[in-house]
């Protein structure tokens, strides 16, 4: 292994004990402001008859272990993190900087609405924005996430469906190639799923979808791009069958990168899409959340979009709260703003003149590392990907080397592994996505690594990668204990 | 792959072995090697009936979740409470200790189940 | 555009190595008739980086912020101390830009920040086990109700109207499409009357769904409803909205709840007009397999060395699919990872001087109220609710405040649909200084 090539080399790094078992007493609490009086009359008598046990650091103290902690991570902002399905982009700056202005991060839900017309207006723009995005115009920024905003949207199809007296549909089609979030979020919306077969090509197989379309199907929910990064072509009929069938089409919209300023969903035949704006609109992802699943509708849907919503008259912006038709509320409150501030600071930057960019980068470079990659690694679909190319660890296989080998191999070479078993219609997974802000030397970089642990397979040189990662600040976990005795807490 | 002769099978990867009208319930070597190391198994109570062929237990893997299936109807007399602290028993020793529940049994279910010899040759084809 | 790196020759040559010539046969897959006109969209052109800070600055300025008004709003979200460290910690792009800890050799980091914030959170609810977060309170109510369902394999769920509306809205919509009932009990007070919620509860009874300190601020005994749930077979879930209470008073957990959720908004995270928010979610230890969420589990490496994992995944959607305990997939990581930087700073001692000081403000309030104003009865923490002889006299007290930058309560009816407006919700935290008090009580004597 030549390890100039990669960024990887060891540094300093510090281990870090847990904030419990630092071994010294807290020291004086920070100062704090307040009124210095007595409690409420009564509350002593509620008084807790011993303490938490939540230690105290000094602030120089604790900002070094969370420091030091944070050194452990790996993070779009250290390197590059080709995650499919996840859609890791640059986090703009800018946008955590304007996110934090007073006016925008220090104001109450409840305050009176003549106090907030400046953040209204920028939700206000935005839900105007994602609905011409999508080409659906009517949007809800309420739900909190991606599978919050299915669970939106499959609401708001019970309704459309109760409505037309359709209570009996309860059937929603998912292909087998699904995020787990669709069947799941189905099943919270009382009803059941039925797994389409992907054809032969990876795509939606039209006959299984005729099979399986019939009186009691409410919905199919698909992702277009679907998750082995294949667009499906046949959308046009796809949504005229599931129309004609008195069902609806569910967009699942993670992959909305490949087409963004390129190609609307709504215009297709889509008729609800969630927008996980912390994909597609960079907000960042800060280890797993928060995130924002903003859900557009067509004109069937809009009467059952989730209260409140922002409304504009003349100048002035407004939330309505109460409406006879709409599903209700999804969240305590109005919606996870300070993410969605950040999503419309990135669409302003690329504007209606660069929002394509997005989109044609994205795809460039999925082609791009597909090509390089195609000759050492298994392409289980033939042609042009979108925003991700899938492969799998067949050739690699017969060296009794697999993808999670393969995976754990590239942490030692300094990058982030791609997302592996995932579709699960193809077996050892690899599914890479590397986003529009990549450079073409970091994709280079990762398709070299990627050729090299391929060239390792075929010289039988597999060793190392059974034991990688070895430069990583814990080498591979046991999952196998976490799971058997699961210990959550520090007893 | 152990496959023991004195047990029946069924095509869900359950063994059974019936004695008299009392039936004992598990999984097979070949299931708990396809699932890998089992973490979790979740018990039913006893004294649920259970038709043949619905899902009385749940085994889990770190990555994979598998529903257990009974081979005859019955009603559950007992269940393995060794496998709450031990669930790695069903790993290392499916065909005994690993077991997971006992049932009294009209035996109504029996005539779909395989021998050892029809189990060995399904795990083949 | 300088978030891309490519220049057209870089463009060119991916192209060729492709195979293909222009850009757009990139997308020749897409049915040409649903080709949109490139740079066709209604959206505003491009803004600069400066252009975006002036348009953000703008906005930003037509709102009225904390910073410059006394908020004496609650409600279920609080306007307690964010330390500059806690924001300077979940600024770092370590934690910012991170996804999921799903490579755990290269997300130790979040990873055992997950594992301090579930500690800490468990203690501090007096809660065996936490998970990794829920969005925010409402739905982590709703999430027990649910979970409350599996474990006792009934239906029937029983919420009491102190429950913050909000909660109560959410969680109905969440069991609206599932079969079982969803009863919520009225309190006919501005507080919890148990022995109501208590005549509600049968042998059906899957939960039982308290707030503690309810809605209106007022803090209770638990201990009947512990017995009551005993008695039923049934879960005692207790939910909060503001977490700085377990600074001061007896945790859900001492009273023996089930399941314990609400909202950590209070460590250490902006207000944000409504999220990013922390919805937390606590139970005992024997019903953690039913939990929903992320959970970051302890384990070792294959030096031997500790570590941690998120663990119990096959309870979630990504393996479970439509039996999944949950269909929830993110959580708010970053948010705990912000709230365990709080705890640490301020230690059992900083988290009982804020609940105090929280508490002692909402007392310097109410011992000196005019007397045409009237505070709820009952033991309270730091929220109450006022209320007034006329609509007319509170709106001019409310009006009055606003020329004073006093943003003096919520108007009651704002949440809780079909109370006459006459009253307003009132809370305090460390946040509000004796000065502030005095402006307040001073605009009620004039105003009203």
């Amino acid at each position: 292994m030549s390890a100039s090539k990669y960024s990887a080399v060891s540094g300093i790094q510090h281990e870090e004990p847990l904030v419990f078992e630092h071994a010294h007493e807290a020291p004086e609490s920070i100062s704090l402001p307040g009124v210095v009086g007595d409690v409420y009359a009564g509350l002593n008598t509620f008084a807790r008859k011993k303490d938490a046990g939540i230690p105290g650091l000094s602030e120089p103290e604790t900002v070094r272990h969370f420091v030091r902690l944070s050194q452990w991570n790996h993070s779009i902002e250290t390197g590059f993190y080709p995650l499919g399905s996840c859609t890791m982009k640059y986090n703009p700056r800018v946008n955590e900087q304007v996110a934090r202005l007073p006016g925008l991060a220090f104001i109450h839900p409840e305050q009176p609405e003549d106090s907030v017309q400046g953040v209204l207006a920028l939700l206000y723009e935005l839900q105007g924005w994602l609905g011409e995005i999508s080409g659906l115009p009517h949007v809800t920024l309420q739900p909190a996430a991606g599978a919050h905003g299915e669970l939106a949207g499959l609401m708001m199809i019970r309704a459309c469906l109760d409505a037309r007296g359709d209570q009996h549909r309860k059937k929603v089609l998912v292909p087998d190639s699904a995020h787990g979030t669709n069947p799941a979020s189905a099943a919270l919306c009382g009803m059941h799923t039925v797994e389409l077969k992907s054809g032969a090509d990876g795509r939606i197989d039209l006959e299984e979808l005729k099979k399986h379309l019939d009186v009691d199907t409410a919905a199919l929910m698909m992702t277009n791009p679907n998750t082995a990064g294949a667009f499906e072509s046949d959308i046009k009929e796809i949504c005229q069958l599931v129309h004609d069938a008195g069902a609806l089409v569910y967009g699942d919209g993670a992959n909305l990168n490949a087409l963004v300023g390129v190609a609307r969903p709504g215009d297709m035949g889509i008729d609800c899409l969630h927008i996980n704006v912390h994909k597609t609109f960079s907000t960042p992802h800060g280890g797993g959340g928060p995130g924002a699943g903003p859900v557009a509708v067509n004109e069937t849907l809009a009467p059952y979009l989730p209260v409140p919503r922002i409304v504009k008259n003349a100048e002035t912006y407004s939330l309505e709260t109460e409406s006879d038709t709409s599903v209700g509320a999804m969240l305590g409150v109005i919606g996870q703003t300070g993410v969605l501030m950040r999503a419309n600071a990135y669409i302003s930057a690329f504007g209606k003149n660069h929002l394509h960019n997005i989109a044609q980068d994205a795809v460039l470079n999925a082609n791009y590392m597909l090509a390089r990659l195609k000759d050492a690694y298994h392409v289980p679909f033939k042609g042009l990907c979108k925003h991700e190319c899938l492969l799998t660890d067949e050739y690699q296989n017969k060296h009794g080397v697999k993808t999670l080998d393969i995976a754990k191999q590239l942490i030692d070479l300094g990058f982030h592994p791609m997302t592996v078993y995932f579709p699960l219609i193809v077996h050892g997974a690899m599914l890479i996505e590397p986003t529009e802000t990549e450079s073409r030397e970091t994709l280079d970089a990762f398709c070299d690594a990627l050729l090299e642990i391929a060239a390792q397979c075929e010289a039988g040189d597999t060793e190392v990668l059974h034991n990688a990662p070895v430069r990583s600040i814990r080498r591979r976990l046991d999952e196998t204990k976490a799971a058997r005795n699961p210990v959550l807490v520090w007893p | 792959m152990s496959i023991p002769a004195d047990l029946k099978y069924t095509k869900d990867h359950e063994w059974v072995r019936i004695e008299g009208d009392e039936a004992t319930f598990g999984i097979t070597d070949h299931a708990q090697e396809a699932l890998g190391d089992i973490v979790f198994v979740e018990l039913p109570e006893v004294g649920r009936e259970v038709a043949a062929g619905e899902a009385y237990a749940v085994v889990e893997s770190v990555k994979a979740v598998s529903d257990v299936y009974a081979p005859v109807s019955g009603v559950i007399t007992e269940v393995n409470g060794d496998l709450e602290g031990q669930p790695d028993l069903v790993n290392t020793n499916p065909y005994g200790s690993g077991w997971i529940v006992k049932i009294k049994t009209d035996g109504a279910g029996s005539e779909e189940l395989m021998s050892e010899a029809l189990y060995t040759t399904f795990l083949e084809e | 555009m300088r978030y891309l790196p490519h220049t057209d020759t870089d463009r060119q040559a991916m192209l060729k190595t492709i195979g293909i010539n222009k850009m757009t046969d990139l997308f020749a897959d897409i049915p040409a008739a649903f080709h949109l006109p490139l740079g066709s969209l209604n959206i505003p052109e491009a803004l600069s980086e400066v252009g975006i800070s002036r348009k953000f600055n703008q906005a930003a300025s037509k709102n009225e912020h904390v910073l410059n008004n006394a908020c004496f709003l609650g409600g279920g979200t609080y306007n307690h101390f964010v330390p500059a460290v806690v924001d300077y910690i979940i600024s770092r792009g370590e934690f910012l830009t991170a996804y999921t800890p799903y490579q755990p050799e290269i997300a130790q980091g979040t990873l055992q920040a997950l594992f301090e914030f579930q500690t800490m959170v468990a203690r501090l609810t007096g809660m065996d086990v936490s998970n990794a977060s829920m969005y925010e309170a409402a739905t982590a109510t709703a999430e027990a109700a649910l979970m409350a369902r599996r474990v006792t394999r009934r239906k029937n769920v029983v919420i009491a109207g102190s429950v913050n509306p909000r909660y109560r809205a959410v969680t109905d919509n969440y069991l609206s499409r599932l079969d079982g009932s969803y009863q919520q009990v009225s309190m006919g007070k501005f507080g919890t009357d148990l022995d109501k919620v208590i005549a509600a509860l049968d042998g059906e009874t899957a939960c039982v769904i308290v707030q503690y300190p309810d809605f209106y601020g007022s803090v209770y005994d638990l201990a009947p409803l512990r017995a009551a749930c005993d008695a039923h077979g049934c879960l005692m879930v207790v939910a909060f909205s503001d977490i700085s209470a377990f600074g001061l008073i007896t945790p859900p957990g001492e009273y023996g709840a089930d399941i314990v959720v609400g909202s950590g908004q209070a460590l250490g995270i902006p207000m944000a007009y409504g999220g990013p928010h922390l919805g937390i979610f606590t139970c005992k230890q024997k019903y953690l397999r039913q939990m929903p969420g992320r959970v970051c589990g302890l384990t070792e490496d294959a030096d031997g060395k500790r570590g941690f994992v998120l663990t119990l995944s096959t309870r979630e959607q990504h393996i479970r699919r439509d039996k999944a305990t949950s269909n929830i997939c993110t959580n708010q990581g970053l948010m705990c990872t912000a709230a365990a930087t709080y705890m640490t700073l301020m230690g059992d001692a900083g988290l009982e001087t804020i609940a105090r000081r929280s508490s002692a403000g909402l007392q310097a309030l109410v011992s000196q109220l005019p007397s045409h104003v009237k505070a709820a009865d009952g033991v309270h923490y730091n929220e109450t609710v006022l209320s007034f002889a006329s609509q007319q006299a509170r709106d001019a007290v409310l009006a009055a405040a606003r020329e004073r930058n006093i943003f003096a309560g919520i108007p009651l009816e704002r949440m809780e649909k079909g109370v006459e407006p006459l009253h307003l919700l009132v809370a305090t935290t460390e946040m509000i200084e004796m000065d502030d008090i005095n402006s307040l009580l001073a605009v009620m004597e004039v105003a009203a």
